[in-house]
């Protein structure tokens, strides 16, 4: 069994994986940096008391939950070269962008519903308690509404979250080399070596590991909320 | 009521979108083969006017080859511990390169959406041990043909004896790649197919014992079974393409539609097999067999 771990092919597979993953963590963490606040912006679109705004917003929202991920992407990435709208960079970086745009329009369409729930959620009088206190509207949702929100909203947030921890390898529908195509990879051949399976079943190992760490992270958050009770 | 009415305005408004869509799709389309046609002629006539629309010269200003592959020994793949591209069909494709004066980049590639990598101008052209069938030579400018191929079956060895000389799949399960000369071979053969991703789940579905076999390329499985791999309980015989009395498949390399590349690769390639290069390279990796030198 130590022979396995120390075999050069174990520290070939390893690596490859590695390499796989790091670009998985780059997806992942472009994402929410990107999603948390577009999401926010969405959400204020699809609450707006300007009817042709919100329906657009809500439209586009519609549109984007109401569609698959892994056609978005698709899309994304060949169709403004087929029409010759534009050419995403070559090579993997282009990918990467590609893939990272569509999943920030994905994800910030599911969590602006999620801001909109946690918004909405605060009761109202807090609010017109507010404004008696005299505070402009920005004020009344910095200091009032935004903090009662953002409690109310990790753990559906959490949920979220971890969903695209393993929706990152939808990426590879572009040939984007994140985790599971560089577990796929052996199977086929890849740095010489061919026809192994164990290590796309490995990859699990990584995606336990990551999100099991993200887990205890949003639970460290969601205690550090509970004094707002 | 008024948000029913303004519903159905932006469903109306959808649709209309989408209408539109198809339209400019058929135009481009349209716009895609006049601009094919042009460049036939102008090449037939030796000057070209209408530089615009040459792909050649596309390529030329950018500066690089964007070559879309997959792994695929003995084509294109990376020695152990060596981070570049080797192969028949890479060797080949750097010297290529180095003839229209631009640098070569290899980008793997999702097969199922060559088509749509060349369209886009992902990539400029598929060299990927490719064979040429009727769906590719639709949908791509192809070369002339430079290497032959086979299809083959590969089951588990403890069955072998059920295989051996079949001269019809009537009634199996054969797993294939979606889209490969192997699923047009197996459905030749009256076999029940199961289309998978690509030639390695096949394996996966035989290795498993869902599907009976897989129907792949012969180069593919020769590296893909036997000795030090996951799959030394599956063994490979027959050349379906004998058995259907079909002719060998033969592989070339795929360039967007109507492109001028075309005509530079066929004018490279008989050059190199003028001069030796093509045997030499093909020798280095055990193709002397295959590859096509008239």
């Amino acid at each position: 069994m130590m022979d396995f771990f120390t075999s050069s092919t174990f520290q070939t597979v390893l690596s490859a994986l590695n390499s796989g993953f790091l670009k998985t963590l780059q997806l992942f963490f472009i994402t929410l940096l990107g999603a948390l606040p577009l999401g926010l912006i969405i959400s204020f679109g699809s609450m707006s008391r300007f009817l042709p705004l919100r329906w657009v917003t809500r439209t586009f929202v519609w549109i984007i939950r109401g569609t698959p991920l892994v056609l978005q992407i698709i899309a994304l990435f060949y169709v403004p070269g087929m029409k010759d709208w534009f050419n995403w960079p070559s090579g993997e970086s282009g990918r990467m962008i590609a893939v990272c745009v569509a999943f920030i329009i994905n994800y910030a369409c599911y969590f602006s519903e999620i801001y909109r729930g946690g918004i909405q959620g605060v009761p109202k009088g807090q609010q017109e308690a507010g404004q008696v206190l005299g505070m402009t509207k920005l004020q009344i949702f910095r200091h009032i509404t935004l903090l009662q929100m953002i409690k109310r909203i990790v753990p559906p947030m959490s949920n979220e979250v971890i969903t695209l921890v393993k929706d990152t390898s939808l990426a590879r529908v572009i040939a984007l080399q994140e985790v599971i195509w560089m577990g796929e990879s052996f199977m086929k051949g890849n740095s010489g070596i061919a026809g192994l399976v164990w290590p796309l079943f490995f990859t699990a190992v990584y995606y336990l590991i990551f999100s099991g760490v993200v887990t205890v992270l949003l639970g460290k958050l969601e205690k550090k909320m509970e004094f707002f009770q | 009521m008024k948000r029913i009415a303004s519903l159905l305005l932006v469903l109306a408004m959808m649709l209309a979108l989408a209408a539109c869509g198809n339209t400019t799709n058929n135009n481009g389309g349209s716009a895609n083969n006049g601009g094919a046609g042009n460049n036939v002629s102008d090449n037939a006539g030796g000057e070209g006017g209408d530089t615009a629309e040459s792909d050649l010269q596309y390529v030329k200003d950018k500066g690089t080859l964007v070559v879309g592959i997959t792994y695929f020994a003995p084509m294109d793949y990376k020695a152990e511990g060596s981070e570049e591209w080797i192969g028949f069909d890479a060797d080949m494709a750097k010297a290529f390169a180095e003839s229209l004066g631009v640098s070569v980049e290899f980008q793997e590639i999702t097969w199922d959406y060559k088509v749509e990598e060349l369209n886009s101008k992902a990539i400029d052209c598929v060299w990927n041990g490719m064979t040429l069938s009727d769906d590719v030579m639709a949908a791509m400018g192809t070369s002339t043909p430079y290497c032959t191929n086979y299809q083959t079956l590969v089951y588990a060895a403890d069955k072998a004896a059920d295989f051996e000389g079949l001269t019809s799949l009537e009634g199996l399960n054969i797993a294939v790649e979606s889209g490969s000369a192997g699923e047009d071979a197996a459905e030749a053969l009256g076999a029940t197919t199961v289309p998978v991703q690509a030639q390695a789940n096949a394996l996966m579905e035989v290795s498993a014992g869902t599907s009976d076999a897989a129907v792949i390329d012969v180069l593919m499985a020769a590296e893909m079974t036997g000795e030090g791999t996951s799959y030394d309980d599956l063994v490979y015989s027959l050349n379906l393409n004998d058995t259907q009395g079909l002719e060998s498949e033969e592989y070339g390399v795929g360039f967007r539609q109507g492109s001028d590349l075309v005509d530079a690769f066929n004018t490279f390639w008989a050059e190199k097999v003028a001069d030796g290069t093509v045997l030499e390279t093909a020798t280095t990796y055990g193709l002397q067999d295959a590859v096509i030198l008239d």
